[in-house]
């Protein structure tokens, strides 16, 4: 068996009574795009600082290459970084700041020219050599953060939600941006953020942070298509949850009962929440019909919104539990619908999930 | 198990870091707390054991006197530096930013200037000849040389121009923070310049004013070199009656009962404007 | 409408006539004094008969005054040096350090500003006369190192405190040292706050005359208890002559104050 290029294994921070990170283990392969993605106070950033060397952990290890780098300070665990806030030093130059970490390194002068060009071209910011922070926008700013943090070849980039200052079209660009680089370099990033979003356009993986431990490890279609908790759910994509009634379970397949109707083989869950067992459906798969048929939850429609090329339909079951269906502008079954219409909400009982 | 819950921010617990406190703690409590304390503990043991130095201090008439003029002083000082520096601070608010930007220049250059500088200004503008008397008796207001110096009139005087720019820059902070569209909404709802000004903007200066005036208060209590320089002999005030114990008298028991005097009324008044006014004084640095 | 400049109607002159005559309250003393300083009148009449330089080569051929400067110089380099390294450490503390009292040290360091000088004066009078350190430049400089440091820790400290520590981490990260990210980055990143501490803490201590009364002895006397000594006397305008020239370095402490805030902007 070969070592991963980087392991987290059984990572737990304590400050005082509260616990940021429970049980993080995580191995992550050389040059992979890996995201932690949660809500904030998640732990994602706490594990991120723990091996950034900011912070020790109670517990657990991080090894390098099969190496500890617990014992190892900050500045000599060789790990790129970008932060949340600008962080590029105010009294310096571009150029300087991007030769900061080569100075420090004491590299031959005509080795750090050679490599700040080289990076500047990187992020496509040549000419900028001569700038101050303070004269540059927001996104260049990062950018230039980006090159200081890869100008020393460091085998792990860490990013820490580096673009939650930028406005929404900015952010896309620099999205676009670090993709880029990440293929040119190849090297292994991980990087935090709240956004799905930005996690489904940027990663190899996804970690969803939930409460100090990761739910689930995988693709953005694996984690769309195939939530292990509630929670992942909830996070990737849009859901409505309906509480039902399980009938049997086999295979982790369940029969279940909303609503007056059966669905069997959905796929099944065990969360191992003490709640009820709830239905979850995601609003793009379901479909909508004026006529009942067989397998579906009668509701009746409360709302209709108009979102471009999809059209937004807001129902309540007649349970009283809100359900969302999704469909292209222009179908069919919306035409002259209007509030307060009832209609049946049918679904292929695979792309559904029962949570226990 | 203990519970889960959201961290603001990472936060990097350093008690260590109190460590490099310590050098400065330690200079401050040697020249600084040990000298206050053993000073205000001489006013208790000396000559002897006993409170025989403040029965002294408050019980006669000659000492009763200079607290009277210490508090008068302070408070006419107060007072004038408020309403003089109201308008200004209020004017300095609103005027075009390149009239302000001389008018804190000559501020800053006044608030700077030495003190000796300050006060040697006003000796010579207020003797029996110099340029004040002058003017009043050319313009024909007086026909005799007013005495304006070596008494409380001269020291008032002097502390005025002093703390004027300690009153006005913290109420400019406090007007600046004003919005405008709040004397605009005043207006709309029918309120005339009079009411706008009595029911607006002067009751949200209140805690700006009370900043200000308080500091004034307590330096001016304090203040030795212009009340020993512009002040005569006859009216002396509270800091001087201090260094004349220690100095001429070498009654520490005395001066030591005066600077707690002192102390406990600066602190005290310090003490009110933390609780009831403390983030504006910030506000108006 | 009050705040509003332009639509105070005949309000207008009324505030801009007071603020005018207070700005003029404050200026005219300070030139009247430099004018004097010029003056050939002995008894100061002003206007001044006619002009002269013979006050300021009064005040250049006495030694006494010469070196009371020279004093009070080097006290105040002294202390604005041990006043500025001083505050760095403390000020560090203060703002990165999470211990208890943290408030409460805060308030203590910052008390020598708001307590009355003269207290302050006597009670370091009676202390050094018992350990002997009246009238010695330790003397000196120790009392006005109390009454300069607190204004360092707030210059420092307010400075530090807008300092983002991510940037002092990322420099870290960069393979600095904590200590030389501290010095190649956060020094010169708050650079403004030391250079305000530097001024302020000189300023204290070369204007300082309350404590200087009482710590100077007839062969050690700066530059203020010289002056103070001469206007009990009598109303010299050799004075005026060591005002202006006090103003004189007050403007361009002043101007050279402004300079860092501009640069510091731009």
């Amino acid at each position: 068996m070969t070592t991963p290029f980087l392991k987290i294994e059984g990572i737990r921070k304590e400050y005082g009574p509260v616990v940021a990170v429970q049980d993080v283990n995580l191995e992550v392969e050389r040059g992979e795009f890996l995201t932690f993605l949660g809500p904030s106070g998640s732990g994602k950033s706490t594990t991120l600082y723990i091996l950034a060397g900011f912070d020790n952990p109670t517990r657990g290890d991080i090894k390098l290459n099969g190496k500890s780098l617990l014992a190892t300070p900050s500045q000599k665990r060789n790990i790129g970084m970008v932060f949340q806030r600008y962080t590029l030093f105010p009294h310096l130059s571009v150029g300087d700041n991007i030769a900061f970490p080569l100075k420090v390194r004491r590299l031959p002068k005509h080795q750090i020219d050679a490599k700040v060009k080289d990076m500047l071209r990187l992020v496509r910011l040549e000419g900028f050599e001569d700038r101050k922070p303070a004269q540059m926008s927001g996104g260049q700013q990062q950018r230039v953060a980006l090159a200081r943090a890869l100008a020393y070849d460091p085998p792990v980039l860490l990013m820490d939600e580096p673009l939650s200052a930028l406005d929404k079209k900015l952010r896309e660009e620099i999205q676009h941006e670090i993709r880029r680089i990440h293929q040119q370099t190849e090297v292994t990033i991980l990087y935090v953020t709240h956004d799905q979003e930005e996690a489904l356009r940027l990663s190899d993986r996804i970690a969803v942070f939930s409460k100090g431990v990761i739910d689930q490890i995988g693709t953005g279609p694996e984690l769309y298509a195939n939530p292990a908790t509630r929670f992942v759910a909830q996070f990737i994509g849009d859901s409505d949850f309906l509480p039902c009634q399980m009938l049997n379970t086999a295979n982790s397949r369940a029969t279940v009962s909303v609503g007056g109707s059966v669905f069997s083989d959905v796929p099944l869950h065990e969360a191992g929440k003490p709640e009820g067992a709830a239905l979850m459906l995601r609003p793009e798969r379901l479909s909508l019909t004026r006529e009942p048929l067989q397998q579906s939850l009668a509701a009746t429609v409360s709302d209709i919104t108009f979102l471009g090329n999809n059209v937004h339909v807001a129902t309540s079951t007649k349970s009283g539990d809100p359900l969302s269906v999704r469909l292209p502008f222009g179908h069919p079954a919306i035409s002259g619908l209007s509030r307060g219409d009832s209609v049946w909400i049918g679904f292929d009982a695979a792309s559904a999930h029962v949570f226990n | 198990m203990p519970s889960v819950v959201a961290l603001p921010e990472v936060a990097t617990v350093k008690r260590r870091e109190f460590r490099s406190t310590l050098p400065a703690l330690l200079f401050l409590a040697l020249f600084f707390v040990v000298p206050v304390i053993s000073l205000l503990l001489r006013s208790v043991l000396e000559p002897q054991l006993g409170l025989q130095n403040y029965v002294e201090l408050l019980g006669s008439s000659t000492y009763l006197k200079v607290f009277f003029n210490t508090f008068m002083v302070s408070a006419v000082v107060t007072i004038v530096s408020l309403t003089i520096g109201f308008p200004v601070a209020w004017t300095l608010a609103i005027m075009p930013s390149r009239w302000a930007a001389i008018v804190f220049a000559i501020l800053l250059l006044s608030m700077w200037t030495n003190l000796l500088a300050r006060t040697y200004a006003w000796m010579v503008l207020l003797q029996r000849t110099g340029l004040i008397n002058k003017m009043l008796m050319g313009l024909g207001v007086i026909d005799k040389p007013l005495a304006l110096v070596n008494n409380l009139t001269g020291v008032t005087i002097g502390m005025t121009y002093i703390m004027l720019p300690f009153i006005i820059l913290p109420l400019y902070g406090t007007i600046r923070k004003i919005d405008p569209a709040i004397l605009q909404a005043a207006a709309l709802c029918g309120a005339n310049r009079w009411q706008a000004l009595t029911r607006v903007l002067l009751p949200l200066t209140v805690p700006g004013m009370a900043a200000g005036a308080l500091m004034v208060f307590v330096m001016s209590l304090g203040y030795f070199v212009t009340p020993a320089l512009l002040g005569g002999t006859s009216n002396m005030m509270l800091a001087e009656l201090i260094a004349q114990f220690v100095q001429s008298l070498v009654n520490w028991g005395m001066g030591g009962a005066a600077a707690l005097v002192l102390l406990v009324v600066t602190l005290t008044l310090y003490a009110v404007q933390l609780r009831f006014v403390g983030d504006e004084s910030e506000g108006g640095r | 409408m009050l705040l509003n400049f332009e639509r105070l109607g005949w309000l207008k002159y009324v505030l801009l006539g007071i603020t005018l005559l207070t700005a003029l309250f404050l200026l005219l003393p300070i030139i009247f004094i430099a004018a004097l300083s010029f003056g050939s009148s002995q008894w100061l009449i002003f206007p001044p008969p006619g002009w002269t330089l013979k006050w300021y080569s009064d005040l250049f051929a006495d030694p006494r005054w010469l070196s009371s400067a020279w004093t009070s110089f080097r006290i105040a380099a002294i202390v604005t040096v041990l006043s500025v390294l001083l505050g760095l450490v403390t000020s560090f503390g203060l703002v990165r350090g999470r211990f208890l009292f943290r408030k409460t040290l805060r308030a203590l360091f910052l008390t020598p500003m708001i307590l009355p000088v003269v207290v302050l004066a006597v009670a370091l009078y009676a202390f050094f006369l018992k350990i002997g350190l009246n009238g010695t430049m330790t003397g000196f400089v120790i009392s006005h190192l109390v009454l300069a440091l607190p204004f360092s820790i707030l210059s420092i400290s307010n400075a530090l405190e807008r300092f983002d520590k991510s940037i002092e981490d990322a420099a870290v990260l960069c393979g600095a040292s904590p200590l030389e990210a501290k010095i190649r980055v956060t020094l010169p990143a708050i650079s403004h706050g030391i250079f305000s501490a530097a001024i302020f803490s000189f300023l204290t201590s070369w204007d300082e005359v309350v404590v200087a009364i009482f710590m100077s002895s007839p062969t050690l006397r700066t530059l203020p208890v010289k002056v103070w000594a001469t206007l009990r006397q009598d109303l010299t305008p050799v004075v005026a002559a060591a005002s202006t020239l006090l103003i004189l370095l007050t403007v361009i402490l002043m101007a050279l104050f402004a300079l860092v805030r501009k640069g510091l902007k731009s």
